[in-house]
């Protein structure tokens, strides 16, 4: 009997502690990209809802509303909104151009307060608004899924860096280290490019490198596993997979700095123009390669230093290197620092043909 | 007993069939070391020696070796427990005084750990939950748990330690996001403070003076001490790695505004099952606060029973019931930050002051007495 009552009793308690707010999936409007851009001297966010329809193909409806702080414009929309509108399964951050120029980590504590949002949140700044973009309709399986395949699938096989939440808020709390985003571009009404990559100075946007350079740059801040270049070497053009790159850097002197940066890639040939690929051009497009990478480089760091901003962390390398680095110094020194580039490239495989 | 007798408390062998084998004492320090301090540790630890910081992690954990090592030797010399040995040097009245002091640090122990919890479950899951509800609920299996006696106890603290051991292998995944150079370089900062960010630790790694109380429990004690040292040791590593993994994680900027760096490194990880780990995390650190609220509470109501005579059965539902008292209190994150700090000096007083000294008043009393 005693047993029995206690028995009860704690049945109740359990079922109490069920009382939380339930989110069902079917019942609240998922947000999965969400895109600021400034208008007048309000910020306009725009929220991304993908809606399931019953022949299982995807809509996108977009939420406007404009505001001062990420959360009060989420707060704003649901004012027009039928369901909730949760922010657990967020794909991407868009941030317009204006925006990104005035800096943008105030919005970004939204981001990272919130512990619903993940880390692996892909940012991008756009060329243009985000509101733009978000007006289109690309791929058929929602805007949100398109738009942070496109980055992913640039990271992981292409010219594009790693960047996300986590990375970002990392090179902006890392002392000797700027940020970068992808920067995107709508070219079409269905398809959005990847136009290069944003160089932030502290929270600010102030300068962005082409698409044509970006190989360069990833090979400076990030490992290759996958990627692309084309070569021309004696008026024959041939493409490069690069397989696999890494960067070193020495510190070789301190006052006044010097570095060298050895960059080590892994290769092989994926189209040829010419008639054969003997041993004797394989040494030819590789020594190309070498110096041309080397030279590119050499020309991005320069244009850092001359921007004053450092997206590949030369100031916190330097900081490792020293014990009681001073950072007050460094800065000044930074633009003077000399940057030497040599770079290693084996070019291993020529595909299935000679 | 001997000594027991001499002074004239009563304290009845412990029967054999309550006691526990000489390896569990492995887990039961380990369960009650790693609690709620573990999530969010690294920042604290950072404040003073930055990127250095590890190294006071280990320093400090190996510092305890030499406490556990005073402990038995208090325990063996007055063949009992710290309560024993309290009576043993001060007399029955002073001794008993200090005794009860460990009720209410225990029960406050208690209550800081589940506040940890529920605050976190509040921060990160269910913002709603009610905090009466859950702590009811969680206490009454504390309850249950200690009903079954220390054995009982033990065992729990031996599965909430082997269950959720799968979660370090989900550190892994943070790896990938990790950059060791942020560790170089080494010794960048002074001996001072490393010593202050030893210091912190410390506070961490308290909860192994859980040892002094379970002593008469253990069979063979003997045989236990390589197991106590041992679960020691374990600690000290895991959470020396985890202060490695998560300096090279964040930047130092970065760690500096996380308040749980632990759960945020799950943030990171994508299982192609779940788009967010920290559920599961959360949801088992419900596992692994078990033990350190079952042992605390049974602590306390085993002291109230030596010192006061009552009951195991009903000292345990009061010091269950005073614990959820102090947990309606504990409604802000100042308040639980105030009761960690608070209970973390205690035991901080307990284990580098107190422990030591009563070695020492031990050593002097036996002398005194013999002549």
């Amino acid at each position: 009997m005693r047993g029995q009552k206690l028995f009860l009793l704690l049945l109740s308690l359990m079922l109490l502690s069920g009382c939380v707010q339930k989110e069902v999936v079917d019942d609240v409007n998922i947000a999965v990209g969400i895109g600021l851009d400034k208008k007048d001297d309000q910020i306009l966010g725009s929220v991304m809802i993908p809606v399931y329809k019953t022949d299982r193909s995807i809509e996108n409806f977009t939420f406007t509303s404009k505001g001062t702080v990420t959360r009060d414009i989420i707060f704003q929309m649901s004012h027009k909104s039928s369901q909730p509108i949760v922010t657990g399964s967020l794909e991407v951050g868009l941030f317009g151009e204006e925006v990104a120029r005035e800096g943008i980590i105030e919005f970004l504590d939204a981001f990272q307060r919130d512990p619903s949002v993940g880390a692996r949140v892909y940012l991008a700044v756009v060329d243009g608004t985000a509101s733009e973009i978000f007006k289109g309709n690309y791929g058929d399986r929602g805007n949100a899924i398109y738009l942070s395949g496109l980055i992913q699938q640039n990271t992981e096989r292409g010219n594009m860096p790693l960047t996300n939440v986590h990375q970002f808020l990392f090179d902006f709390y890392q002392k000797g280290k700027d940020p970068f985003l992808p920067l995107l571009k709508k070219t079409q009404p269905d398809l959005v490019n990847i136009a290069g990559v944003a160089l932030f100075k502290d929270e600010k946007v102030i300068d962005s490198i082409p698409t044509s350079k970006m190989f360069y740059f990833k090979l400076l801040v990030d490992e290759y596993s996958e990627g692309t270049i084309k070569i021309k070497a004696d008026n024959k053009e041939s493409v490069i997979k690069s397989l696999k790159s890494k960067y070193k850097f020495r510190l070789k002197k301190r006052s006044p700095y010097e570095f060298d940066i050895h960059i080590n890639i892994d290769a092989l040939v994926s189209e040829y123009t010419g008639r054969t690929v003997s041993k004797k051009v394989v040494k030819k497009i590789e020594k190309q390669l070498e110096r041309q990478v080397a030279s590119e480089c050499t020309k991005l760091i320069k244009k850092f230093q001359e921007k004053n901003i450092d997206p590949i962390g030369l100031g916190h390398f330097a900081k490792t290197q020293t014990r009681g680095f001073d950072f007050t110094k460094w800065t000044e020194e930074y633009p003077n620092a000399e940057v030497k580039v040599s770079v290693d490239v084996s070019i291993a495989e020529v595909g299935v043909v000679e | 007993m001997i000594i027991g007798r001499q002074v004239g408390i009563m304290h009845k062998p412990i029967q054999d069939r309550f006691k526990i084998s000489p390896f569990l004492p492995l887990y039961v320090i380990m369960a009650m070391q790693i609690g709620i301090g573990v999530l969010g540790f690294q920042r604290v630890v950072a404040k003073d020696a930055g990127n250095d910081a590890w190294i006071s992690v280990l320093g400090a954990g190996l510092i305890i070796h030499v406490i556990v090592w005073v402990m038995y030797k208090i325990c063996e010399t007055v063949q009992g427990d710290v309560l024993t040995a309290n009576v043993y040097v001060f007399g029955k009245i002073a001794g008993n005084a200090l005794n009860s002091f460990f009720i209410f640090y225990y029960i406050l122990t208690c209550a800081g750990v589940l506040g940890g919890l529920i605050e976190i479950i509040k921060v990160w899951m269910f913002p709603e939950l009610n905090t009466f509800v859950f702590a009811s609920v969680y206490l009454l299996l504390a309850v249950y748990i200690i009903n079954g006696g220390l054995r009982t106890v033990a065992g729990m603290a031996f599965f909430s330690l082997v269950l959720p051991a799968y979660l370090l292998l989900v550190f892994g995944l943070a790896v990938k996001h990790a950059d060791f150079t942020n560790l170089l370089p080494v010794f960048d900062h002074t001996l001072i403070d490393m010593i202050k960010s030893g210091y912190r630790m410390s506070l961490t790694y308290l909860g192994y003076d859980v040892l002094l109380f379970i002593y008469p429990f253990i069979k063979e004690p003997q045989k236990s001490k390589k197991w106590a040292h041992l679960g020691v040791f374990f600690t000290t590593i895991l959470y020396t790695v985890l202060a490695i993994l998560t300096f090279a994680y964040f930047s130092g900027g970065l760690l500096e505004k996380s308040i749980w760096p632990t759960l945020e490194m799950w943030k990171i990880v994508q299982l192609p099952f779940i788009e967010r780990f920290e559920y599961i995390g959360i949801a088992n650190w419900a596992i692994i606060i078990i033990p350190n609220v079952a042992i605390s509470l049974w602590v306390a109501s085993r002291v109230t029973k030596q010192v006061f005579h009552l009951k195991q059965r009903k000292g345990v539902i009061v010091a269950a019931l005073l614990c959820l008292g102090i947990l309606m209190f504990l409604n802000s994150r100042e308040r639980i930050n105030m009761v960690l700090d608070l209970t973390a000096l205690l035991s901080f007083a307990v284990s580098y002051l107190f422990i030591p000294f009563l070695y020492l008043s031990v050593l002097i009393a036996k002398k005194v007495k013999k002549k």
